[in-house]
């Protein structure tokens, strides 16, 4: 159906042309910006770590690595086996302790409580510790994300 | 609804009286009228600067030991931090090349004249402001080069007799070049001049808009009427055509011709060869290569530097010495600025070879 | 103004084009960098000299099309922009001459 008037004047359209451009251009830059303040940041796919410095702790310790920038945590448990976890609070990211006494992963920030697997069980915690995998190999411990089905 | 905004602002802030001056400020046409332009055209770059002086202070690590480092993160790790390092780098030279070109065009089309005295003096100011940043900035990356240069620049000020030795040790924070004096370096050029040029620049365009666009000699002595179009929109949508140009060209040679970075710089080495300060400096470098070890019973250092401070002082206040612009003085003071431009270009070209 | 835009164009690309050629031999130009990665056998060497340039395909792809794009922008603007500095100059012009007249 042909309208009797244009919806806009000849110099509303090249007002709106010329903005829309400056702005589709503008957005171009913002792009390249935005890449610039935001760096990826990539979570290491693994760390291989000296098994002789993991061999000697004592059953129920825990010792720390470097998981990225964030702590790791290797637990020697009571039969010989150990556990890995991310040692980042999963309520607002500060780093836990393990409280051997007790069998329980404590943050400081808000009373937080996680039992000896890492499951949370006190304080405002949502969820467990991040559990990674660990396998020995030889004269190293090599340490992993968990794997999509749970099994470490 | 933009109208609801606008009102809504001027009862508050009173912008009308902004805004009404914007659509009556008249900018004068006639053949120099191009040369209006480099003002603005210093802002866009000094904008360009501020934007990517921001993210680049977010990754730069001003300590001797993390500053080339940090600065070879920035061009490898970071995504395209080569390019905004490289707009940066670019646009502090073209910015500095526009503010050669606006005081050159002012001082041959003696617009400082009365009552711009004020103007050009805060403008010459800026000057020296701007070349302290790049003199500044050239330092940060804390390789062999720009720590040799940075060497030779602080050590020129020890010729000034009875207060040199105190400069010096100002800009280095210290006898030698350290991590003080990079640390010192990036706090003046991040801080402390930014808030010294925001403050002159305040005052520069003030007075520029207070006293409306100036007038070509002739224009003036002859009493001719000028055509004359709006500041806006009519000159600032040609000031965006401009502007546009030179942000294609600034970003096209960022982007194909970055700078390098070359590794840190080790205080122990000896100096590399062929050091040189960035180009706005050369003809300053050369002034000072030709003078003799000695004249007379002063150093020829000295000499050069005191003839140079003299001459900035002069330059200072040319507008009072220009005071009879239409005489043989004024014409003797507008092919001053014709040597200037022939001197500093034969002893740039000279200390390159 | 239908004759200056061909000829903007052509400058435009002719820019371009002269920039692709200059600026060619300084893109790919990594070699340092991946020299200092592969070669780090005993001992870390510092590489000499870092260029900046892009990493892999994409980002050269993408600083391409980014340039292309840019061009293309400022050369649109600046035509519209010229359509506009004539209207707002003989806008100008009208009411100066009318308010003369009156």
């Amino acid at each position: 159906m042909k309208l009797k008037h244009s919806l806009f004047s000849r110099r509303q359209f090249l007002n709106g042309l010329i903005g829309g451009w400056v702005g589709a251009f503008l957005a171009s830059l913002v792009y390249p910006v935005v890449k610039f303040i935001f760096p990826p940041y990539k979570e290491p796919d693994e760390a291989i770590l000296p098994l002789a410095d993991f061999q000697d702790m004592p059953p129920n310790s825990v010792k720390n690595f470097a998981w990225g920038s964030k702590v790791g945590l290797v637990k020697k448990n009571d039969d010989g086996t150990y556990f890995a976890f991310v040692g980042v609070c999963t309520h607002l990211d500060c780093n836990v302790t393990y409280r051997n006494e007790q069998r329980k992963f404590f943050c400081a920030c808000h009373d937080g409580w996680y039992d000896e697997n890492g499951i949370n069980i006190g304080g405002p915690p949502p969820k467990p510790l991040r559990r990674l995998t660990l396998v020995i190999a030889g004269e190293e411990l090599i340490i992993k994300k968990e794997s999509p089905d749970g099994t470490s | 609804m933009n109208i609801g905004i606008k009102s809504w602002l001027d009862e508050r802030f009173g912008l009308s009286g902004i805004t009404d001056f914007m659509t009556k400020k008249t900018v004068p046409l006639h053949k120099h009228t191009i040369w209006y332009y480099t003002g603005s055209a210093i802002l866009l770059f000094f904008a360009i600067q501020v934007v990517t002086g921001f993210m680049l202070v977010l990754y730069y690590k001003p300590t001797l030991e993390m500053a080339n480092e940090s600065v070879a993160r920035i061009m490898n790790e970071i995504p395209l931090g080569w390019i905004i390092r490289s707009v940066h780098s670019w646009s502090a030279s073209f910015m500095i090349a526009f503010v050669f070109v606006h005081l050159l065009s002012i001082w041959i089309a003696k617009s400082y004249r009365r009552p711009r005295e004020l103007t050009w003096m805060s403008g010459v100011l800026l000057l020296l402001i701007s070349l302290f940043f790049g003199f500044t900035g050239y330092l940060l990356p804390w390789d062999d080069l720009s720590f040799s240069a940075t060497k030779v620049g602080t050590d020129i000020p020890r010729a000034i007799p009875v207060v040199g030795v105190w400069v010096t040790k100002l800009l280095r924070g210290g006898e030698d070049v350290t991590g003080d004096t990079l640390t010192r370096f990036f706090g003046i050029h991040v801080c402390m001049l930014p808030v010294f040029l925001f403050i002159l620049l305040a005052i520069h365009i003030y007075l520029v808009q207070k006293q409306g666009m100036s007038l070509p000699l002739e224009a003036e002595v002859k009493q001719e009427k000028v055509k004359e179009i709006p500041f806006w929109p009519n000159f600032v949508f040609r000031e965006t055509v401009v502007w546009l140009l030179l942000v294609g060209i600034l970003f096209s040679i960022a982007i194909f011709f970055p700078p390098s970075l070359e590794k840190a710089a080790d205080v122990m080495a000896p100096a590399p060869e062929g050091i040189k300060p960035e180009w706005y400096f050369l003809f300053l470098f050369q002034t000072l290569k030709i003078f003799p070890a000695h004249v007379l019973f002063v150093s020829g250092e000295t000499l050069a530097v005191l003839l140079m401070f003299f001459a900035a002082v002069l330059f200072f206040f040319l507008p009072f010495f220009d005071n009879k612009p239409t005489l043989t003085k004024g014409k003797i003071i507008t092919s001053l600025a014709f040597v200037f431009i022939l001197y500093a270009l034969v002893m740039s070209v000279w200390s390159l070879l | 103004m239908t004759l200056a835009r061909p000829s903007f164009l052509i400058l435009g690309f002719l820019f371009l084009f002269l920039l692709a050629w200059i600026g060619a031999p300084y893109c790919p130009a990594q070699q340092d960098v991946e020299q200092a990665v592969t070669s780090d056998l005993p001992e870390k060497q510092e590489p000499e000299k870092i260029i900046g340039a892009p990493q892999d395909i994409k980002q050269k792809t993408g600083i391409w099309v980014f340039v292309v794009w840019m061009w293309v922008s400022i050369l649109v603007l600046v035509y519209f922009l010229r359509w506009k500095i004539k209207e707002v100059d003989r806008l100008y012009q009208l009411r100066y001459f009318s308010a003369k007249k009156n």
